[in-house]
Formats: C-alpha cells, sequence, structure tokens
C-alpha cells in the first residue's frame, strides 16, 4: 500500500530537511508536493515558488512532483511514500489526521491525495523540536531570480547583510541562486541557527550563458525593507557581458563539449 | 614627548571631534594623520576643514587620491560587484559635495611624511592603495620598512589596528659566479623593525564600533591602541539625511565598513 504523510509545521521548523532524509531512506518511489498553506492573523504565508520541489528533485530525480495532473492516484506503486509539505503557523486543534483543516484536505482531495498520517513539527515527537518557533507576526516577501547569475562575492555579502538584519527583522531566509560557473547553491537561514547552510546542487550546467532553472528568493519577518533588498539584489547580479568574462575561460578549458552543446 | 598617529576618518565628524577631544584630554599635542579625510561618509568637507583648521601634519590617502585624479583604481581594489558599485556610488556623492578649496588641500598632501627614522604612510610605502595587513608574510612586510629607510612605519588603510614588531629579520644573498663553481654568500642581521597600524577613525572593522587611533612615546618608543566610543547613532543619522544608502548607516552601527576591504594584501594597483 502506497502511504501519504501531510508534514506540516512553521517556517524553518526543518520540513524539508526532515522530508529529504526520509526520501532518501525510503527503498521505494516517492512523490511530493509542497501546499502554498493558510494565512493566519498577522501571520503571512511565504510564497515558495518552486524552491523546496526543485531542491529536493535535485537530490532525488526520480521525485514525482504530485502536484502534477498527470499523476494520477491509479500509476502510484504500492511501496510510494507520498510527503506533502504545509507552512503551518498553529498546531492543529486535534491529533494525526483529523486535525487537517477542511480547507487543506479540499485542496488534497482535489489531487487524489488523501493522508494516511498528519505530522506537526512542535508537537509529534518523532520531529526534531530545535528550530520550531512560534510566531506571532511575520511578514512574506519573494522575488523570482530565474535567469540570474550572481556575482559569488556579492552573494556572500548580500546574505550575511540580509540575515544580520540589514534590511529588516529577518527570521527566514531560503533561496536557490545560481553562479556562472554552473553551480547553484540552496541557502538556507534560520534565526534559531548560527549560521547559514549553502548546499549546492547536484545538478551544475554549462557555461553557455544564463540557466534556465528554478532561482527564487523567499524571505519572512517583520519591518523588512523590500526596496533595500530589491536595490542590492540589483547591484549583485551579473550583466550579460559580465557573466560572459566569467564564463569564457571555462569553455576554453573543454572547448570541445561546449562547442557542441552551443 | 607622546605623539598621536590617526587615520582613516572617512567624512565621519563624530568620530573625528571624538577622537581629537580624547587626544586633547590626554595633553598630546603633536598629531600626525595617515590619510582618507573623505569616502563613505556623510560629512567631508566638515572633517577636511576640521583637519585644516587643526593644522594637522596629513598624508593623502588612497580615497583622497581618487577624488582629485578620479576614479582610476583597478578593478581588483574591490572584491565584490557589489563593493565596487557602492565604492562608485560614495566616490560620485563626495566628489559632487565637496568644495574646489577642500579638494586643491587633498591635492596638495604629500604621499609620506618622514620624520627621523619614523615614516607615516596611508598604505605603505609603495602604494597607497597596498594593504599591510597584519598576518602579511613576514619578509615581506620587513622589506617594505627596510626598503623605506625607517625603523618604525605607520600606516592605516586596513582599518585594523596592530603594533608589529619584526625581529631577528635577516636578508642572505648568494652570488654564484658564472666561471667558477664558487660561490659566495653574504648575510645582513636586521635591527627590529616595526609597523604600527593605527586602525581607523571613522570607519572601524575591528570588531566593534569604536575609534581608534595610536600613541607613540618617542622617548620610551612604547605605543598604545586608544579605542574611543563616539555618537555612532549621529553619523548614520547624517548618512541617512545625506541620502547615502540606509545600508552604510546599518554596516557602520555594526562595526563593518561601509563596503569590504580587499583580500589580496600584497596587490599593488598598477595604472
Amino acid at each position: 500500500m502506497s502511504q501519504t504523510w501531510l508534514i506540516s509545521g512553521p517556517p524553518g521548523c526543518g520540513k524539508t530537511s526532515w522530508i529529504l532524509t526520509t526520501i532518501r531512506s525510503h527503498p521505494g518511489p516517492c512523490g511530493y508536493l509542497r501546499l502554498s498553506g493558510l494565512s493566519e492573523d498577522g501571520l503571512e504565508q511565504g510564497h515558495n515558488a518552486g524552491i523546496d520541489l526543485a531542491w529536493l528533485r535535485d537530490q532525488r530525480p526520480q521525485l514525482q512532483d504530485l502536484s502534477q495532473s498527470d499523476q494520477q492516484y491509479a500509476d502510484r506503486a504500492d511501496d510510494q511514500l507520498n510527503l506533502i509539505e504545509l507552512q503551518q503557523y498553529r498546531p492543529p486543534t486535534d491529533p494525526g489526521v483529523d486535525g487537517i483543516d477542511p480547507r487543506i484536505s479540499n485542496q488534497l482531495k482535489a489531487l487524489q491525495l488523501e493522508p494516511d498520517r498528519a505530522l506537526h513539527f512542535g508537537r509529534e515527537p518523532e520531529l526534531p523540536e530545535q528550530d520550531t518557533l512560534e510566531f506571532n507576526r511575520l511578514e512574506a516577501w519573494n522575488l523570482s531570480l530565474h535567469n540570474s547569475v550572481w556575482d559569488p562575492n556579492s552573494l556572500s555579502s548580500f546574505w550575511f547583510e540580509l540575515v544580520n538584519g540589514a534590511y529588516g527583522d529577518v527570521y527566514r531566509a531560503k533561496a536557490l541562486m545560481n553562479l556562472p560557473d554552473g553551480r547553484a547553491f540552496f541557502c538556507n537561514w534560520i534565526v534559531s541557527q548560527q549560521g547559514s547552510q549553502f548546499l549546492p546542487l547536484e545538478r551544475v550546467e554549462p557555461p553557455t550563458g544564463r540557466p534556465d532553472r528554478t532561482s527564487e528568493l523567499v524571505v519572512q519577518g517583520k519591518a523588512l525593507d523590500s526596496n533595500g533588498i530589491q536595490s542590492t539584489i540589483n547591484d549583485c547580479l551579473l550583466s550579460d557581458a559580465v557573466l560572459d568574462m566569467h564564463q569564457a575561460p571555462l569553455r576554453e578549458q573543454q572547448p570541445d563539449l561546449f562547442q557542441a552543446k552551443r | 614627548m607622546a605623539h598621536a598617529v590617526i587615520s582613516c576618518l572617512h567624512a565621519n565628524l563624530a568620530a573625528v571631534e571624538a577622537v581629537l577631544d580624547d587626544i586633547d584630554q590626554q595633553g598630546i599635542e603633536t598629531i600626525t594623520c595617515l590619510g582618507d579625510l573623505v569616502g563613505y561618509g556623510p560629512q567631508p568637507n566638515e572633517v577636511v576643514e576640521l583637519v585644516r583648521q587643526r593644522a594637522i601634519p596629513t598624508c593623502q590617502g588612497c580615497w583622497d587620491e581618487d577624488i582629485i585624479d578620479g576614479l582610476n583604481a583597478c578593478e581588483c581594489s574591490y572584491p565584490s560587484q557589489l563593493a565596487e558599485r557602492r565604492g562608485h556610488l560614495a566616490h560620485q556623492w563626495t566628489e559632487a559635495q565637496m568644495t574646489a578649496d577642500n579638494k586643491a588641500y587633498l591635492a596638495s598632501l604629500p604621499t609620506s611624511i618622514r620624520r627621523d627614522k619614523l615614516l607615516f604612510v596611508h598604505g605603505s610605502p609603495n602604494s597607497q592603495h597596498e594593504y599591510l595587513l597584519p598576518d602579511m608574510n613576514a619578509f615581506a612586510a620587513l622589506e617594505r620598512v627596510e626598503t623605506a629607510g625607517a625603523e618604525t612605519l605607520f600606516c592605516g588603510h586596513t582599518h585594523q589596528p596592530y603594533v608589529r614588531e619584526l625581529r631577528g629579520g635577516s636578508i642572505r644573498v648568494r652570488v654564484q659566479h658564472h666561471d667558477s663553481s664558487s660561490s659566495e654568500e653574504q648575510e645582513m642581521t636586521l635591527p627590529m623593525r616595526r609597523i604600527v597600524n593605527a586602525g581607523s577613525v571613522g570607519e572601524p572593522r575591528h570588531g566593534n564600533t569604536q575609534a581608534t587611533y595610536v600613541i607613540h612615546d618617542e622617548a620610551t618608543g612604547d605605543l598604545t591602541i586608544r579605542e574611543v566610543n563616539y555618537d555612532v547613532a549621529k553619523t548614520c543619522q547624517a548618512i541617512i539625511d545625506a541620502g547615502l544608502p540606509e545600508v552604510f548607516a546599518w554596516r557602520l552601527s555594526h562595526g563593518f565598513e561601509y563596503a569590504e576591504r580587499a583580500d589580496d594584501a600584497s596587490h599593488v594597483c598598477e595604472r
């Protein structure tokens, strides 16, 4: 029998990391869905725009995207594990699947998904607790960085400023960022942690222009200076000419390889 | 007699006033300034005028030079595109604010000041743009002091105050004659040399927001790094009021440089 689990919790509690660990240890096929979640009084949902899915699929390329209508329930293998990620600030009133908000249940029914288990960070002892924080007020801001490539040292400075409060009280930041050499990094920070995670994606794009893959920044916090963030980002992203200056020496190292791909 | 050495004022009037007060309170009458009176900070004219009014002997810093000569430092002076854009913005703003008279004063500054065996420069004896970082290779550091003919070299530019004593230094030369298999070796042992970095008055980056400067007692050779509190919030507000990027105020209030320092300590800008 395939299993479907709903994994919920507040921003930054470690849902995606826990899901990745679970996927890696599950011997059978896995499916994944990230629900947009419900905003509550003063607590805004962050628009994730595919960061988590892109990161998980990079780590586990066979991962099924359960949001796609062509992934019908009938196609799912018996030993398939479906993991549904949901940002939810407050613990459900009832434990288990009985505590799922009807609005969430309806979204899942439309995708022919019916959870067998519902696990909430901060309540279930099998889930880590150290980063599960209680928020009273939270703004969210996101920016598509599709086709954007960062100057590496500028990215480092920007991220340092962002998570240390230069643009408001940031509690949570998550991003996928492209570098000129074809690498991309999953950048992950929560206020309860000492430092940021910078995890390289497995997939490296050829240094032949702008990569066409998910690149996005999501920030959650209070009194966010979105204009300031945007302005600094503009100073960090590479122009076509500068990007080519970075990539030309890399292409010259393996001219035959990149001649064929261009 | 004790004298004070200040550096890297960076148009931060509140910090300069606090440091000069601290020097005055200790009865020190001789002050030498190692340049970078302007750049990034919100009060370039006020700081230059205060230094002129006090008739403080001053070397020209890299920012002072660039305001006069235009932005011609090579790109590698900036460690990132972001730092370069911010640097250029600050340059354009400062250049537009400064009076012709104050620019002429900056243009008139010497690149070094020598007092007996004491040499005062902004970056290094080679260039206003060269960083003499505290962990720089000892031989290279010794070479900078020795070839300049100094016993003690006072510098700034890194914004990190330090005193480095170079003891037991020697230079060994082996000459191999082309027409024989013999070689001749000579070794010169050098007396102790010192590099003294005064840190920064207006843009500290030594771990807190306090302005730093150095006191040197010429009679005893003692060196003291002083840290002085000043009204950081006042300068931050002046940055915002001047229309400079708010992130400059945030960085200053946390003890970070406005942009970032270059990582390559040995780099000398070639023009």
